[in-house]
């Protein structure tokens, strides 16, 4: 009974995770931007990690609440993301000789390291750059779980009542011709409504979770399904299934969960592409 | 001052020899348009390192070293396998999953090694300071013999990378092609051991890409990005020692900021000669009316 007890929150974060990662995960991978959201994660988690020291300096001597809980975090988090959801979508309209991708990994690594150069500043600065990476999903709490469900209600909301204006946005989205109406303040609202479920999962799951939830089950997804809602359910499974076992063996065997689930996930992705292969050479 | 110098010799030679190539190769990556390759490569490097180290060998020893470059050349084979095939997921998301996994399994194997997290930390910062003159004159070796070899293929390889960036079929550049990777999977163990991922790619990067908005020319594009580069190393590294901050990660956002100003200069000089040109054609037109 207890690992059932211990286990139904963690598990109701990933299932709230997975479920709206999927969904913009097809959106990224359709984008062929992927690491736009490696570097939008860690701009979220660099924003926190202020908090984090600005917390440690005035608070030195009681220090064990939750300070990823502080307004201030999600305060500095927000801005950070919609300065950068600004950026971006302003670089991507401009022509400049270099590709986006620079732009995008060179925020990615600035914000790293930036983060590194602070948590030094902090106590326990390699636990927080761990923490940063992999977050600590087990021990989520229940009042945690409730403001994900809440807020992946409402930017669920959102992208359906427009699911046409994203898709279509995404569809087209490396077809530099066509000119959609407003396409700027429709990539700004997409990177934003990302943006802010981002920084709920970044602070649960730590980045590296969050990249592998976006991309791992839509890839997935990618090899036996073209339709949307198909995608979205066979992605869901997938990560359901994966994380379930990993939360599982992770208890059972004392291994940390989140690399688990990361390579769990990976494992089923390359037997997917082998059967994949297979099952076309039979064909042929 | 002069203790300052001797005790900073060693990391500013190591940083200036790699800043030179590194952005040297930078040139080519940024044209051929396969920015994140580098930091899976620079990932896959740090995971070989990490696994010889579990296995039980000394982490300067040359053993480590073989396992991060049969990871490596492994690793890159497989890319430029991958790039002649049509695939159901893009290769930009493969390249992202390869990244992802390796970094959960380096995780992973944390776990595993006394002081792990303390080695995560490691391949974000990298060690400069700690480099001895021993490890420069090896990495000079490393890097003149990979320079030599640039330079007699030097044409080939321009001619290879634009071919790829305008995405032409190429059959007859399969042994070049090799020989790009091979050096440059060297260059990236070394420089991984020594400086970090983040450093190395942002070396690879940020000095090319801010040549590459101001020149087309590949002579200028070098000569430049060699000068961004040692120029945001040396200054990093003495800001690093003024303020006392890691320096890895300083010369980092120095170098990630000095692309931002660049790219914004550059679009705003873009907008005032458009605003110039159209001026001028007004200009034209009231003439002739």
């Amino acid at each position: 009974m207890t690992i059932i007890e211990f286990m139904l929150a963690p598990l109701m974060a990933c299932l709230l995770l997975i479920l709206i990662n999927v969904y913009f995960g097809i959106h990224v991978l359709k984008r062929e931007i992927i690491f736009i959201d490696i570097a939008l994660a860690q701009i979220a988690a660099f924003g926190s990690t202020i908090a984090v020291v600005i917390h440690h300096m005035f608070h030195e001597s009681h220090g064990h609440e939750h300070s990823e809980d502080s307004i201030l975090a999600y305060f500095l988090a927000l801005s950070f993301i919609i300065l950068s959801a600004l950026v971006f979508s302003f670089l991507k309209n401009r022509k400049i000789s270099i590709p986006l991708e620079a732009i995008i990994g060179i925020s990615y690594a600035v914000a790293t390291t930036a983060a590194v150069i602070i948590l030094d500043k902090a106590a326990g600065g390699d636990v927080h750059i761990h923490d940063m990476l992999v977050g600590s999903i087990l021990w989520v709490t229940w009042g945690q779980v409730i403001k994900l469900f809440v807020v992946v209600f409402i930017v669920g909301f959102i992208h359906f009542i427009f699911r046409k204006k994203f898709i279509k946005l995404s569809d087209n989205y490396q077809n530099k011709d066509s000119k959609m109406k407003n396409s700027f303040f429709w990539d700004f609202l997409f990177y934003l409504t990302f943006g802010i479920v981002i920084i709920e999962a970044v602070n649960i799951s730590g980045i590296l979770t969050v990249f592998a939830f976006l991309i791992l089950p839509a890839s997935f997804s990618a090899m036996f399904s073209k339709n949307w809602v198909q995608r979205i359910i066979i992605g869901f499974v997938l990560g359901a299934v994966v994380s379930a076992f990993g939360l599982y063996f992770s208890w059972n065997m004392d291994v940390p969960v989140a690399p688990l689930i990361i390579l769990t996930l990976g494992a089923f992705l390359l037997m997917g592409a082998i059967y994949k292969r297979l099952i076309n050479l039979i064909k042929s | 001052m002069i203790d300052n110098l001797i005790f900073l010799g060693p990391a500013l030679a190591a940083c200036i020899i790699l800043a030179g190539i590194l952005s040297y190769f930078g040139n080519h990556i940024l044209t051929r348009g396969i920015i994140f390759i580098d930091i899976a490569i620079a990932q896959i490097a740090a995971l070989g390192t990490m696994i010889g180290i579990l296995l039980g060998f000394a982490e300067e020893s040359a053993a480590v070293q073989v396992i991060a470059y049969i990871f490596t050349i492994l690793i890159i084979s497989f890319f430029v396998m991958m790039r002649s095939r049509k695939t159901d997921i893009s290769q930009e998301a493969i390249i992202g999953i390869i990244y992802c996994v390796a970094l959960g399994l380096a995780l992973l194997l944390a776990e595993k090694i006394p002081g792990g997290s303390n080695y995560i930390t490691k391949t974000i910062t990298g060690n400069i300071l700690w480099v001895t003159w021993g490890q420069v004159l090896i990495t000079f070796i490393i890097v003149f013999i990979v320079g030599i070899i640039h330079y007699f293929y030097a044409k080939k390889f321009i001619e290879i990378s634009e071919a790829i960036r305008d995405k032409k079929p190429m059959e007859s550049f399969k042994f070049p092609e090799l020989i790009f990777f091979i050096t440059f999977g060297f260059v990236i163990v070394k420089a991984v051991f020594i400086q970090g991922i983040f450093l190395v790619f942002i070396l690879l990067i940020a000095p090319a890409a801010i040549a590459r908005l101001f020149t087309q020319n590949w002579h200028k594009r070098f000569v430049w990005s060699w000068i961004f580069g040692i120029l945001g190393s040396v200054t990093g590294i003495y800001i690093s020692y003024e303020y006392n901050v890691s320096n890895g990660p300083a010369i980092v956002c120095l170098l990630g900021f000095f692309v931002f100003i660049a790219a914004f200069i550059r679009i705003f000089q873009k907008m005032r000669d458009k605003k110039i040109i159209s001026q001028m054609v007004s200009n034209v037109k009231k003439m002739e009316k």
